[in-house]
């Protein structure tokens, strides 16, 4: 596969479930648990707003063609709840976010994974939308 | 991990507090000056996406299968979340979504009234104490509530909703005949064991009940949450809004 951020369709666990974030809407209303993606790229931008932060990020496949990202995360008050900021991400991190694609095919992504290069997981939790905690076999 | 650490010592912790086993004495129960359980307070409650489940903590204890009626299935079975789930469009989600939700509540109590403050949307609720049922009220979302004390326990009567929302994130039906029980009882300083009945004769053959555990957060402090905010599922097309 030419592209970094390539649909994986290999079973690779994503992030134990840890803690519930999301229930401003059902997983299944905007996001497709078939399509599991991994993302490696820079962040451009955080959304640390309700009902959901939003991070964007940039990534490059192999000729280095850049494309643009954005993903769901949790509710910025159960963020803060357990001990994030806006500031634990911040304009340049590089980030390895697992998730899955949504329906409609955009450049958009529900997180359900947010890494730094250090394996450091930011934002932690998964998300109990309904949605899958892990990547189901064969996927 | 610091959030994996928090989980796994609520893990630990709340199988000695689970509904029914062994409740603290009555002594511990903090009350009002009139003499009633005072259930003020920020509660953390578990999140409830399906009521079939029960959580592994035991914090909350479903029924894995619905009596549904020949109706109430077809309502199950035909439902997809990609045609509109409501919430995505920040409508309300209800009562016993609401109840379901993650988000803390507050609650506040005085002789008349119990209040049910939801950090989810920043909604709340109203519930007059031994008053009767509105007469010929507009069905609402969060339906029409009124409390009465039975004994130790606050018992909250709810009827003539809209029938526009649903029970769970995941989508479990119900209609606007539905009925629901709501039963409060604070049995230690530190928790609340909750029930709630479904009566729905047109979603389900009997009423079914789901329970749950509590757990005041005198650490914690209710925040603001708007849905609107930046709702870019919905203001971006992401999400399709609700059948109308």
């Amino acid at each position: 596969m030419r592209l970094k951020q390539a649909v994986l369709v290999a079973g690779i666990g994503l992030l134990a479930a840890c803690l519930p974030l999301v229930a401003h809407h059902s997983f299944a209303a905007e996001f497709d648990s078939t399509k599991a993606i991994t993302l490696q790229g820079v962040v451009t931008k955080l959304d640390w707003m309700n009902p959901h932060i939003w991070i964007y990020l940039d990534t490059k496949d192999d000729s280095g063609a850049v494309a643009h990202w954005q993903c769901e995360g949790g509710p910025p008050n159960t963020l803060t709840r357990n001990g994030w900021t806006k500031d634990s991400l911040k304009i340049g991190d590089q980030v390895n976010i697992e998730g899955f694609r949504s329906k409609d095919g955009s450049n958009t992504c529900n997180a359900r994974s947010v890494k730094l290069p250090n394996g450091k997981s930011v934002f932690a939790g998964s998300a109990e939308d309904g949605g899958p905690n892990k990547r189901a076999p064969g996927q | 991990m610091k959030v994996c650490t928090v989980t796994f010592a609520i893990a630990v912790l709340l199988p000695a507090m689970v509904l029914g086993q062994g409740s603290a004495p009555s002594a511990a129960v903090p009350r009002t000056p009139d003499g009633k359980p005072d259930l003020s307070g920020l509660w953390q409650r578990p999140y409830v996406p399906d009521m079939t489940k029960t959580n592994k903590d035991q914090s909350q204890i479903g029924i894995a299968d619905l009596p549904f009626t020949d109706a109430g299935l077809k309502a199950w079975k035909s439902y997809d979340a990609a045609n509109g789930d409501y919430t995505g469009s920040c409508l309300p989600f209800g009562l016993m979504r609401s109840m379901n939700s993650p988000d803390p509540i507050q609650i506040m109590q005085s002789p008349q009234y119990v209040a049910l403050l939801y950090e989810q949307n920043t909604w709340f609720h109203v519930i007059p104490i031994d008053k009767p049922h509105h007469d010929g009220a507009t069905p609402t979302w969060f339906g029409d509530s009124v409390g009465h004390w039975d004994g130790d326990t606050f018992v909250v009567d709810t009827v003539n909703f809209n029938g526009r929302t649903r029970l769970d994130t995941i989508g479990h039906p119900h209609s606007d005949a539905l009925h629901v029980i709501e039963r409060f009882t604070r049995t230690d300083a530190k928790h609340i064991a909750y029930e709630v009945t479904i009566d729905d004769p047109r979603t389900f053959t009997k009423p079914w009940t789901n329970k749950r555990t509590f757990t005041l957060r005198p650490d914690w402090e209710i925040m603001e949450y708007s849905c609107e905010e930046n709702n870019k599922d919905l203001y971006e097309g992401h999400i399709k809004p609700p059948p109308r």
